[in-house]
């Protein structure tokens, strides 16, 4: 009897391995997917924001700010316009993301206690790296106002260490937890890659059914009688197992080679891993047991695998969606794992907290695998 | 002429019969849209879960509480009065942010001991994480003006005095095209120029294949009709359906989803022409070359993540290794959702997009040539691969139930 | 002058799938008003064949000349073809009557051909059935229908009466008749030996060579090969 198991399942392998297409993706795609994204992200953080100075007034004052500018955690002064215009230029061509004019007559104004501004402008068409930058613009903001103020204040008269005192800001430590050095790849690179990942899985789980009642060796299948539930668990498991051992490797490397952050260690990340496995799996039979051909189903997939990372809310915050939408992306496994995901790999908060993220994949598989059966039995009859 | 206009007529009824193309052209670039816009519509965060563990409870302490209290950045979530619980709170991700204010904090801090207030922030999500940081900052820098105005009113100032010493520099941060930080203005374009470019993809690319593995294609072939009338004719539809998409993605954007699209109307109106005409014969193209066209649909479908990746719009590009940025820029998709930034966000004009239209158009004359050029004869067929095709040769139910639909429809007429 | 006469001119042609030569130096000629049958069992390369001459797939070596044009240098010579595909070929997701004044579009030519050729194969009554829900012999009909929509001199037909109800076939039969009088030639593929009269001659396709054959002579030829493989004492005997 485990012997047709056995045989079922080698078949299933033969059949995925002779498909090529199916066969590259794979056995490469999340590899590739992977490596591809480690070099997108080499930078790893945004430091060294290209930064322009405008210094209309070539004054000691006004070289005072420009060092304070050049001395900036993370802004990196890279050139000295001439003039506003051209400033306006560099910033409208990408190659400026700060810039800063200090005006005519700064040095002038700045010691007659004149009202003076200082402008800094910051692109923020790309909106993740004007964070960085606008982040970076406040703590040299508030330093620069600072010193000018005690200035005025002992100009008038005030002594220098009651200026100060009024000047005495409540000093701030921060601290970034959990990825502490604001690390790109700690955040983006696997997610990424374990997205890529469940997108081969999706193309290989949606001809699970189809693919085989879809062609006519199915007729074969039928008229000897055979299980239907045995022949389609024996695939099912084959295509977990492939699906495991995909992201094995990708795991090795990540953890292992890249060392990325790995809070609840390898045990339970495999298992999570298996769970969603499972789920998508679950999920990509649905698909091709109510599907035509193996083509809509594949279709079908892709449309709920490609927006899923976004609907996960791994990126974008599912708190910052609107109210409606906030249950509805929990419908997918996808949301649970890479939230799960998130939480396994920098937080590790506990079993009790994470056993909601185990059950509810345990449970879409059981619905989809139901479902499926269903369907398939419907479409048979 | 005419014989174009009929195998344009003919492709298009054959999109309003198969209802998955019918979604994929007609429907899912709406859908995407909507979907996108509604995940993206409320554009900055605001209501940080913060956590303000206050040891101190004293004056000074109660004042940074209000301030964070405030903003419309933080929610302060209450209740959290210990290190511990903050920290459980950071972890299960009731909290993205938090306070510490150390026991005699005030005390110290006045009598110049060293002393510091903790934030704290969750960076595991960076959007949160450098979010919350920018939000901190700001919080602080107002905190701490509004403090020193304060202590200067008790010195007996007098407001406009006070103003005058608080500005003798002042610090005037201005952000250009995005003023708001809006993540729908930074996201939701490139986004919808990936749903373009695949949907656009996957429309047109079975309309040989289709008829390949129905044996048809020999029709078009035993014909002595020109290939460029067949290609264009074939691709027609598509090209004006895709066009009309982008059309009305850019309409949903502006009108619904907010997305600042500013800029020259002429100039949206020819990249989107350029990059319609590219990805349209781009698929014609694989649709002629490609036996199989399940594997088609796979290759196609697993691309979008990376050209977006790659594409340098949401990681800046001089962050990313000079071979990937070679790499990207041959793909249109990276000059298109590059260029529709520049022109809707950043409003540039023609001379700084000449660059971005002239490669687009050169993409999409190599893409027309090709497409309208094909050799007409076939190949010998590959007999070694495996096809498992996108046809159902076992009959289902729901195909038999469409023939008999077919055949009642017949007998009717 | 004789070389503009001959309707179809095939000189050496090599035709090689992975270089297994499916086609080895096959040589033939076709004169207006003749009809030939290809003879070939399965996978002998007759659909190969058909398939060069309406100048569908590309070839190894050889020329061939269809209607006094190199099919490798033009494509001339397809305004004057009909094909009619061994494999259902139409338009599946067409009616019968779109499927006609699609192909007829295709072919660049007027629309009242429809009407000649719907009256020549009784076709009036299906005009708008779905191409699928099509009996064989209809469907087989339909095709030739769509191959004489543009009046062609050269017809190209893949076993287009193989196991279709006889009234079609009686139909099909009826029509090459006029074809063939008014000029036309016809070159056709069959596997069924019983068919082998209706053709002036028969060009028995085996192991990539073609051998020019009377109908009687490939008769015989038949007859032969089948008893070869009879043994005395064999109970296929009787």
């Amino acid at each position: 009897m485990t012997n047709l198991n056995l045989k079922i399942m080698r078949r299933e392998l033969c059949y995925m391995w002779r498909d090529r297409g199916l066969r590259n993706i794979l056995m490469f795609g999340p590899l590739l997917g992977l490596l591809l994204f480690l070099a997108i992200y080499n930078a790893q953080n945004i430091k060294d924001i290209p930064t322009a100075i405008v210094d209309l007034d070539r004054s000691s004052s006004s070289r005072e700010i420009s060092e304070k500018i050049c001395n900036a955690e993370n802004l990196k002064v890279v050139t000295y316009p001439t003039s506003y215009q051209e400033l306006e230029g560099q910033i409208q061509r990408g190659e400026i993301i700060v810039g800063v004019v200090i005006p005519e007559n700064f040095a002038r104004d700045v010691a007659l206690h004149r009202h003076t501004q200082v402008l800094l402008i910051i692109d923020a068409s790309n909106t993740a790296y004007a964070t960085n930058a606008s982040t970076a613009v406040l703590g040299v903001t508030r330093t620069i106002s600072a010193e000018a103020g005690i200035k005025t204040l002992m100009s008038k008269g005030m002594d220098p260490a009651q200026a100060k005192d009024t000047y005495l800001a409540v000093d701030f430590k921060e601290e970034g937890w959990f990825n502490p050095t604001l690390n790109y790849v700690y955040f983006l690179v696997l997610a990424m890659a374990l997205n890529f990942w469940q997108q081969c899985c999706t193309i290989a789980a949606s001809i699970n059914v189809i693919g085989e009642t879809g062609v006519k060796s199915w007729l074969q299948i039928r008229a000897i009688g055979f299980s239907k539930f045995r022949l389609f668990f024996n695939k099912s498991l084959i295509h977990i197992m492939v699906f495991m051992a995909m992201i094995i490797p990708v795991y090795i490397i990540a953890f292992g080679v890249f060392k990325l952050p790995l809070a609840c260690g390898f045990g339970p990340m495999l298992f999570f891993t298996l769970l969603f496995a499972i789920a998508l799996h679950s999920l990509g039979t649905l698909m091709s047991s109510a599907a035509n051909n193996a083509m809509d189903s594949t279709r079908f997939g892709m449309m709920v695998a490609l927006p899923s990372f976004v609907l996960s809310g791994y990126t974008w915050p599912i708190e910052a969606m609107p109210g409606f939408l906030q249950p509805v992306v929990w419908i997918f496994p996808q949301t649970w794992f890479f939230q799960g995901f998130n939480y396994l790999t920098f937080k590790n908060p506990g079993w009790d907290f994470m056993a909601s993220y185990f059950w509810a994949l345990i449970i879409i598989a059981l619905v989809c695998y139901s479902l499926a059966t269903l369907i398939t039995a419907w479409m048979e009859r | 002429m005419k014989q174009l206009w009929n195998i344009a007529h003919y492709e298009f009824l054959h999109v309003l019969k198969d209802p998955i193309l019918i979604l994929i052209v007609f429907i899912a670039p709406l859908f995407y849209a909507s979907l996108f816009g509604v995940v993206y519509f409320s554009a900055i965060l605001h209501d940080v879960p913060l956590a303000i563990v206050d040891q101190d409870h004293s004056a000074l302490s109660r004042e940074i509480r209000l301030a964070f209290a405030n903003d419309d950045s933080f929610k302060i979530i209450a209740g959290i009065d210990s290190y511990e619980e903050m920290e459980i709170g950071m972890k299960n991700g009731t909290l993205r942010a938090g306070i510490v204010i150390p026991q005699d904090f005030e005390q110290s801090l006045y009598q110049n001991h060293p002393t510091q207030v903790l934030a704290v922030y969750d960076a595991s999500n960076l959007i949160w994480g450098l979010n919350s940081r920018k939000f901190i900052r700001e919080v602080i820098n107002d905190f701490s003006t509004q403090h020193t105005a304060v202590r200067l009113a008790s010195a007996g100032y007098s407001p406009q005095e006070i103003e005058n010493i608080m500005n003798s520099v002042e610090c005037n941060v201005t952000a250009w095209n995005n003023p708001t930080y809006s993540y729908t203005n930074y996201l939701f374009m490139g986004l919808m120029m990936m749903a373009v470019h695949q949907l656009g993809l996957f429309g047109v690319c079975l309309c040989v294949t289709r008829e390949k593995e129905r044996k048809s294609w020999i029709q078009y072939l035993a014909a002595s009709i020109p290939t460029w009338k067949i290609a264009l004719g074939k691709s027609l539809p598509y090209l004006i359906m895709n066009f009309f998409n982008y059309s009305l993605i850019l309409w949903v954007s502006s009108r619904f989803v907010q997305v600042k699209i500013e800029g020259s109307v002429a100039l949206l109106i020819i990249l989107g022409l350029l990059y319609v005409i590219t990805v349209t014969f781009a698929g014609f193209i694989i649709s002629l070359y490609s036996s199989n066209s399940l594997q088609a649909t796979r290759y196609l479908m697993l691309l979008s993540l990376p050209l977006f990746m790659i594409s340098g719009y949401t990681w800046p590009k001089a962050y990313i290794p000079e071979i990937l940025n070679y790499i990207g820029v041959l793909f249109p998709s990276t000059w298109m959702m590059l260029g529709i930034r520049m022109v809707s966000i950043n409003t540039a004009g023609l001379q700084l997009l000449w660059p971005t239209l002239l490669v687009l158009g050169i993409f999409a004359v190599l893409a027309g040539y090709f497409a309208l050029n094909f050799k007409k004869e076939r190949n010998q067929p590959n007999k070694s691969s495996l096809s498992l095709n996108g046809g159902v040769s076992y009959p289902r139910k729901t195909n038999m139930l469409r023939a008999l639909r077919q055949q009642i429809r017949a007998s009717k007429l | 002058m004789e070389e503009q006469q001959s309707v179809v001119e095939v000189r050496d042609l090599v035709q090689k799938f992975f270089l297994k030569p499916v086609l080895n130096g096959v040589s033939l000629r076709l004169s207006p008003g003749e009809c030939m049958g290809i003879f070939g069992l399965r996978g002998s390369g007759k659909t190969s064949l058909l398939h060069i001459l309406a100048g569908v797939d590309r070839f190894t070596s050889g020329t061939v000349e269809v209607l006094g044009c190199n099919i490798s240098k033009s494509q001339r010579f397809k305004q004057a073809i009909g094909l009619v595909t061994q494999e259902p070929s139409l338009f599946q997701d067409l009616s019968v009557l779109e499927n006609l004044d699609f192909i007829a579009a295709l072919k660049n030519v007027r629309q009242d051909g429809i009407e000649r050729v719907t009256a020549q194969l009784e076709l009036k009554d299906y005009l708008r059935h779905q191409v699928t829900a099509l009996d064989f012999g209809l469907y087989q009909r339909l095709s030739l229908a769509c191959a004489l929509l543009n009046s062609p001199r050269l017809l190209i037909i893949d076993e287009l009466i193989k196991d279709i109800d006889l009234y079609s076939r009686h139909l099909i039969i009826k029509q090459l008749k006029p074809f063939l009088q008014s000029g036309g030639a016809c070159i056709c593929g069959f596997s069924n030996m019983e068919m082998a009269d209706i053709f002036d001659q028969v060009g028995w396709l085996e192991n990539g060579q073609l051998e020019i054959l009377a109908p009687l002579q490939a008769h015989e030829k038949w007859n032969n090969l089948v008893n070869s493989y009879k043994k005395p004492g064999d109970p296929e005997n009787d």
